[in-house]
């Protein structure tokens, strides 16, 4: 028997036979994947048993018995979510001036920002909101993220001081405003502190991220980590440009000597068009983010400390539990405008941040409308209805469940439309392969946080150590 | 948001791997983060 495993594909590979599995090469010297795309079903197999797997045995068996509980398992991931938080701009402005921001630039220079009042007005809408639909003992989530939102300090304060029992608050901020006084307001409330670094050097992080005069930001940051060690919920967004990538594992090795706990190595947006002038080449990322992994397992067995890289932890949850994961970008649907929505300084509703540059995806305005009408929007819907079995490259592609073609902001900017893919289809695919060879030679685990699977239960466990 | 830092690492994986591995866990989907944010655990234990 003769089957076609496509080694690199962008979608397309084929089908073994009449098996509802597809080949799919991970580039393991003794195992291959195969997978059934719509339930996102997957076995690692030797390759030498492969056409027996295909013919029947435990794989299959195991298919056939939960097929019906794994396609409705992604059909509440995908279709039956509602809005659990939402990503809260209080303002358009920031006083830096990074190279692929999806911000424009006159909103970030001279942009609407909110006012106390205003702040707390929408805070006591979106509870209104989320006390509708969330069950008990679960909290929505506030995110204020921007631009910089700790140019709105006192107002975001004021709402974190009010609001503090009715939601769990998190702030995504370049740190050039974080000083002693607001590192003890945010950590003695609990409140998740996310910081931005490019690089392990000023060399490095202060080519992308600067301030409008040129003046790099790295000290500032690093002050911050410095301040926040012992901190359980911070972490370290650094996003992968033409700018850092050789210097990716210096990076990780920074970052942990610091003991951050977590962070993200993001590719770059690029929904606007100046991130696209710095965007890296999707296999030199594929390699240095790879590089990069491999040195945070080296670091944890010499250490034994993680440092998790949670976009790539992601990528295994969804693997190993698709209903498991937490980041919401690499699913299709995305996220955007069914798991969460973000809020513009003027009230707007978009379904996600990366569209608050897109005035065509504003859904209506929280101070004049109900959300849930909002939600509905035909600005929403073009998000929420992005499939990605009905993208052309991805219709066949086996791991288009554990991807997602993200994100529907650069596609429909970038690529020509909604119904196309996203960028870096080439890193994703080689970031499942990376994720399903770890799975082969048992070292996922070391690169997931502890307790990721807590509350979840085994539907199907072959040869799992 | 919460990893544990301290934990120990597992052993290597140098036995000979299973012919067939399939793994998969289920749970109710709470999944609320983007990329522009690390929204990890479910609450930051303090």
């Amino acid at each position: 028997m003769t089957l076609q495993t496509h080694p690199s594909s962008e979608g397309g590979l084929a089908r073994g036979l009449s098996s509802p599995l597809q080949p799919f090469d991970i580039g393991h010297p003794s195992h291959i994947a195969v997978v059934e795309p719509d339930t996102a079903f997957w076995g690692l197999v030797r390759k030498d048993k492969l056409s027996e797997a295909l013919a029947g045995g435990p794989l299959l068996d195991t298919y056939h018995a939960q097929a019906d509980n794994f396609r409705r398992e992604m059909e509440m991931l995908r279709f039956g979510l509602k809005p659990s938080a939402v990503y809260f701009n209080p303002t358009e402005r920031c006083n830096l001036n990074c190279s692929y921001c999806y911000i424009p630039e006159p909103m970030r220079r001279s942009g609407q920002q909110m006012d106390q009042a205003t702040v707390l007005d929408a805070l006591e809408r979106l509870h209104g909101y989320f006390r509708g639909h969330m069950p008990e003992g679960r909290l929505p989530q506030v995110i204020f993220h921007g631009a910089e939102p700790l140019l709105s300090r006192t107002a975001i304060f004021a709402g974190i001081e009010a609001y503090g029992d009715r939601f769990r608050f998190g702030l995504q901020t370049n740190a050039t405003l974080l000083d002693e006084s607001a590192l003890s307001f945010l950590t003695e409330r609990g409140v998740g502190v996310g910081l931005s670094l490019d690089g392990p050097n000023p060399g490095v992080a202060d080519r992308t991220r600067r301030r409008w005069n040129g003046d790099g930001v790295f000290d500032h940051v690093v002050r911050a980590l410095d301040r926040l060690d012992g901190y359980p919920g911070y972490n370290v967004i650094c996003t992968m440009t033409e700018a850092n990538l050789p210097h990716l594992t210096e990076m990780v090795e920074f970052l942990h000597a610091r003991r951050v706990p977590a962070g993200m190595l993001n590719v770059t947006r690029c929904t606007l068009p100046r991130a696209r002038g710095v965007r890296g080449d999707d296999d030199r990322v594929a390699k240095a983010y790879i590089a990069a992994l491999e040195r945070t397992h080296q670091l944890y067995r010499t250490s034994g400390r993680k440092l998790v890289v949670a976009n790539f932890a992601n990528i295994l949850i969804a693997i190993l539990a698709p209903t498991a994961r937490r980041l919401m970008c690499d699913i299709s649907p995305c996220g955007g405008g069914r798991s969460f929505f973000a809020l513009a300084p003027d009230g707007d509703l978009f379904p996600c941040s990366e569209f608050i540059g897109l005035p065509a995806f504003s859904g209506g305005n929280l101070f004049r409308q109900p959300i849930e009408e909002i939600l509905n929007a035909p600005a929403f819907r073009r998000v929420t209805g992005r499939r990605v079995e009905d993208v052309p490259g991805c219709d066949g592609c086996p791991i288009r469940h554990f991807c997602g073609s993200p994100c529907p902001a650069e596609a429909y900017e970038m690529n020509g439309g909604m119904g196309q893919k996203g960028a870096f289809c080439r890193f994703y695919e080689e970031q499942v392969r990376y994720a399903l060879r770890l799975i082969a030679d048992g070292r996922h685990e070391d690169f997931l946080w502890d307790g990721w699977d807590d509350g979840t239960v085994p539907s199907c466990a072959i040869g799992a150590a | 948001m919460t990893p544990k830092t301290d934990s120990k690492p597992s052993a290597p994986a140098a036995k000979p791997r299973p012919e067939v591995i399939a793994i998969r866990k289920t749970c109710d989907a709470e999944g609320t983060g983007l990329s522009h944010y690390v929204l990890m655990d479910k609450e930051v234990k303090r």
